[in-house]
């Protein structure tokens, strides 16, 4: 539903109920749409009989004497025998789901069980659980966590002695698997492996994660177990789907929460316009500091999601210049997001749950399941990519019984533009697919050297889907393994697994050290992949809002040096990117011109940066960075139009330009949409094919050709002119996302054009061909050549 | 055209620069796509006909085939020694010498972990004035499991573990190995004298270091010749498993022979030269 209608029926209002009510009166024009959800009431079901006295007590103890219909449902299939997954909100009680069956499992058969969680953290907040719920029950359970930071003197205990093991997929993968035979007394009594969090492992992360359960299950079949798995997920579209494709087996899925929950108001907010002539529109981040404001003075617990970590600095100082502006007061505002060091953020959490901050910026590190108590409010700033991880966003507001405020706060980028435009289709569209690709070739061929190390293969074995022999094959010829007959025996003097990560994170990592005053403290962790647009030399990187200059960045020793500095502004990067075709795999024509589908070579450039003020967010300087290309070969689609076609329809090789451009941003926004991709997941790019140019926008929004060091260059000395528009995946190997555009190339162009046709405004708008300027009113307009090369390109 | 082990490595770089780090995680669509298999596929057909030659079988450099692909290599040596002797490291009461069973294997590396395996496991034993070597080697991948079982048959349950170092790795190596391949065994039941910590603690910063080489030159005055270092035995025996040649594996067995009659001298060094230790 999409009505603007605040007022509650009957109740006293409460402070919520207030807060949109006086918001709808003085920024109705913002409130594009108001779902509700209703609250909802307990459904209870009884313990199952046969429940051991012990656990009952202990459960007793800690206040549950009856479970959720879900938790009694987990419990049913569980005990059949099944493979379930659990979907259920934040706070639904989802970890006695899989307690439940291990504790009455442990306690019976002295069986084991393994726990899975994507963060240490959530791994030691498992534990603590474990143990007060032992300690209420005196079950002599004995639970202990796994993880790089448990002191090898204590890992035999653990190994020996644990019923429980809580431990994350990174060291089932490098420190587990590869000894099993130290855990083979755990894996011979192994009854339960349980995976939390599995919307987390998605993407690459998940195809990883998917083959490390292949070799636990390979592994497990040595010892002559075959555990049950019980999975929890945030809410997605396709829980069932995608435990099946991390397990390679049938799941149960359980949907249906039995838990209760307060009022939920979710309100979609479009900035003012502030620019009629321009479509210009007052930004995301000034409005959501507005809100923010509003709800911390009216006494609610805000949490406010930004979504990069610089924007989560920048709104914490904001927030900060308002609420913690006396020193002698106690801190009222914090900021939470990856790359602060761990103490810092239990720190936060602590404060959380002790209801001792009143608001807290993250970025979508707070998604997961970690525990920081219930808000009132959640804010976010910019639709975070996905109906799935808003609604998680947003369910971090709601204590059980009481209203719960949520705000999505449009940005003028064209998805969320779609997003606040279209209020029906927030209030009713599916949470995205979780997607993996576990048989992406460099990712299975890591998995299935691992495996050999762990247990030697025969010709014909499978691993997941696949017959193993070919992989066999290219490891032997690379020295690794040793065929003898049919059976593949390691060979190597090296531990694969040590060499394979699952994620960016460890070896590749940088780290900031501050060097100000003579110190040398490590004050963050920045991952390789966004050290090059946050750690060049001149950066300010902003850590809980405080500003330190890079001085000095140490690419090869992977440090930046930096100091505490006192700027009154910030930086941003500029990157540029080329690509180069290097094989076809498949071409169609489209329309007038072509579409093929292959290999490139992608070259990234970050070429220097902007600094840019607080508050105004005026430009006010830039720098040069020197830093090594970032390069890449992956595969793409793209669309080419041949010279004579454009110079039959284009004044100009300027108007043709701009007309690829616009195309390139409409395509992309439908193309995300349709594979369900995060934005830095599937790039676009225009460029001339051959990696000799490329095309950017200038300050103004028009298209700017660029020679290969990233000088522009007039469009009427690039020589031959052959605009391309590449769609990319953003990994090294490609990642499938690229394939299956490519089979529905027509309908995205179709729906590409549509989008740019359908756009309201006056001459394009960043909603639809991206940030343009319509100062200057060009004949045709910007959108006008973008409908002309899609015209063009459609079937 | 680039083979399918550049393109790889090529890739590799890329996901981390050297390290094998991805970028930020991604999605991806339903259907995995068939090319990068297929293309697998065709890359190997054509290596697969360059590398048709068969691998050539060398002979064992020494000793009999005692059960397929496991070779047993036995030399017998005058030591007049005391048939008892101290070890307060283990027991008040003297010991039987012949109860010692001085161990010792040479392995595919030290990387650690269950793919790393002993390709040969040398033992000393002494009885009436003699020392008797008796070294287990593979000459084919297959045989292990066979060795294993012989080595834990001389294993008698009144058997003294005696090594250098063997308690964090020969052992548990061992164990590893023993657990995969389905053997039982009481390598953890027995007594286990390492002797590294006990020379740590009475060398340490006398030699300029406490590697078992050091020790043996300086403390016992061994002098080896032609001695292979230890850490090119797994090249040593990868070579003669490719049918390269079996020369350094006949240099390996003499340095594991070594390796295990110094570990019984330095039994005797230890006790005599400090009858108070430990």
């Amino acid at each position: 539903m999409s009505s603007v209608d605040a007022t509650p029926s009957g109740l006293a209002p409460s402070p919520i109920a207030r807060l949109i009510e006086r918001w709808s009166q003085r920024h109705g024009e913002c409130i594009t749409g108001h779902v509700r959800r209703p609250a909802q009431p307990a459904r209870w079901c009884e313990f199952p009989r046969g429940l051991a006295p012990a656990l009952r007590a202990a459960l007793a103890a800690r206040g549950i004497e009856r479970l959720y219909s879900h938790q009694r449902e987990a419990w049913d299939h569980v005990a059949a025998g099944e493979h379930v997954v659990v979907v259920t909100p934040t706070a639904s009680g989802k970890t006695l789901c899989y307690n439940l069956p291990v504790l009455a499992a442990v306690h019976a058969d002295r069986a084991k069980a393994l726990y899975l969680f994507p963060t240490k953290a959530l791994a030691q907040d498992q534990v603590a659980e474990l143990l007060e719920l032992n300690a209420a029950g005196t079950l002599g359970l004995r639970a202990f966590t796994f993880d790089g930071d448990t002191p090898a003197d204590a890992r035999q205990a653990v190994r020996l002695k644990g019923d429980i093991v809580v431990s994350n997929p990174d060291m089932l993968h490098q420190a587990i698997l590869p000894h099993h035979t130290k855990w083979a007394q755990f894996f011979e009594s192994l009854r339960y492996v349980v995976i939390d969090e599995v919307h987390s492992y998605r993407g690459v992360f998940g195809s990883h994660v998917a083959n490390v359960i292949r070799r636990l299950k390979r592994v497990c079949a040595f010892y002559g177990v075959a555990p049950r798995f019980i999975l929890c997920s945030a809410t997605i579209g396709n829980p069932r789907e995608h435990a099946e494709a991390l397990l390679g087996e049938p799941v149960h899925a359980i949907c249906d929460s039995g838990a209760p929950c307060g009022e939920r108001h979710v309100l979609l907010w479009n900035p003012p316009v502030v620019n009629p002539d321009l479509g210009i529109r007052a930004s995301a981040r000034s409005q959501s500091m507005r809100l923010a404001r509003h709800t911390i003075r009216a006494r609610l617990k805000t949490i406010v999601f930004a979504q990069s970590r610089l924007m989560v600095e920048v709104l914490t100082k904001y927030l900060k210049d308002v609420f913690d502006h006396d020193p002698r007061k106690r801190e009222r505002i914090r900021a939470y997001r990856g790359g602060h060091l761990p103490s810092e953020r239990r720190h936060t959490e602590r404060a959380l749950r002790k209801g001792a901050l009143d608001g807290v910026v993250s970025t979508s590190a707070l998604e997961l399941g970690v525990d920081i108590g219930a808000l009132d409010v959640a804010i976010l700033n910019g639709f975070p990519g996905s109906i799935a991880a808003s609604w998680q966003r947003l369910g971090r507001a709601g204590r059980r019984q009481r209203p719960a405020l949520g705000v999505l706060v449009a940005s003028s980028a064209p998805l969320d533009q779609y997003v606040v435009r279209h209020p029906e289709f927030f209030a009713a569209a599916t949470p995205e697919h979780a997607r993996i690709a576990p048989d992406q070739l460099l990712i299975l061929l890591d998995h299935i050297r691992c495996a050999a190390f762990e247990l030697p293969f025969t010709s014909g074995d499978r691993f997941g889907d696949g017959v193993v022999d070919d992989f066999l094959a290219v490891l032997a010829e690379a020295g690794v393994l040793h065929q003898e007959g049919t059976r593949w025996d390691w060979i190597a003097d090296s531990y694969p697994a040590g060499a394979v990560n699952l994620r960016a994170v460890a070896d590749g990592n940088f780290v900031v050290v501050d060097r100000s005053d003579g110190k040398h403290t490590i004050i963050a962790e920045v991952d390789y992949s966004s050290a090059a647009l946050t750690l060049y030399e001149g950066a300010i990187y902003l850590v809980q809002s405080r500003p330190w200059q890079v001085e000095r960045l140490d690419w090869v020793g992977r440090k930046a040096f930096v100091t505490a500095t006192h700027a009154d502004y910030y930086t941003d990067a500029i990157d540029y990117t080329r690509l180069k075709l290097l094989a076809r795999f498949d071409g169609c024509n489209a329309g007038q011109g072509t579409c093929h589908h292959g290999e490139v070579h992608v070259v990234r450039h970050v070429s220097g940066y902007k600094k840019i003020r607080y508050y105004s967010h005026e430009n006010v300087g830039y720098g040069p960075v020197n830093l090594p290309d970032q390069e890449l070969h992956t595969t793409a689609l793209w669309w080419q139009l041949a010279q004579p076609v454009l110079e039959a329809a284009f004044a100009s090789r300027q108007d043709a330009l701009d007309g690829f451009l616009g195309a390139a941003h409409a395509l992309h926004t439908v193309a995300r949409v349709r594979a369900m991709a995060e934005g830095q997941d599937l790039q676009k790019a225009v460029g001339s094919g051959d990696a000799a140019g490329f095309a950017s926008r200038d300050g103004n929004g028009r298209g700017q050709w660029r020679n290969a060091h990233g000088e522009a260059v007039p469009l009427a000395e690039a020589g031959s002119f052959t605009p391309t528009l590449f769609l990319y995946d953003n990994f090294p190997g490609g990642i499938g996302l690229s394939e299956p555009l490519y089979r529905a190339a027509p309908e995205l162009v179709r729906a590409a054009l549509e989008l740019v046709e359908a756009c309201d405004c006056n001459g394009g708008c960043p909603a639809c061909i991206g940030p343009v300027l319509a100062s200057d009113t060009p004949q045709p307009s910007q959108a006008e050549l973008a409908v002309a090369v899609l015209s063009l390109l459609a079937a | 055209m680039s083979t399918l082990n550049d393109r790889l490595a090529r890739l590799r770089v890329e996901a981390g620069a050297g390290a094998l780090s991805t970028p930020a995680p991604l999605l991806c669509a339903t259907t995995p796509t068939p090319r990068p298999r297929d293309t697998l596929r065709a890359l190997l057909h054509a290596r697969e006909q360059r590398r048709a030659a068969p691998r050539p079988v060398l002979a064992a450099p020494a000793g009999v085939e005692v059960a397929a692909g496991v070779y047993l290599v036995e030399r017998t040596f005058a030591y007049a020694a005391n048939p008892r002797l101290m070890l307060p490291w283990l027991a008040q009461a003297p010991i039987e010498r012949s109860r010692l069973v001085c161990f010792d294997t040479e392995t595919t590396g030290l990387a650690g972990g269950v793919g790393t395996r002993a390709f040969m496991i040398g033992v000393a034993r002494w009885r009436a004035d003699r020392l008797t070597v008796r070294q287990l080697y593979l000459t084919t991948m297959a045989g292990e499991a066979a060795m294993l079982r012989l080595f834990n048959a001389w294993l008698d349950p009144a058997a003294i573990l005696v090594s250098y170092n063997g308690k964090s790795y020969d052992a548990p190596l061992l164990k590893g190995r023993l657990r995969l391949n389905h053997v039982d065994h009481r390598l953890a039941e027995l007594p286990h004298l390492d002797w590294l910590h006990p020379v740590r603690r009475r060398y340490r910063g006398v030699f300029e270091n406490c590697r078992l080489a050091t020790i043996e030159r300086q403390a016992l005055r061994i002098v080896r010749d032609d001695d292979l270092p230890g850490a090119q035995a797994p090249a040593a025996w990868l070579a003669f498993l490719r049918g390269q040649s079996s020369r350094n594996l006949a240099r390996v067995l003499d340095h594991n022979r070594q390796d295990v009659v110094t570990l019984m001298r330095l039994s005797d060094h230890m006790t005599a030269s400090d009858p108070a230790a430990p």
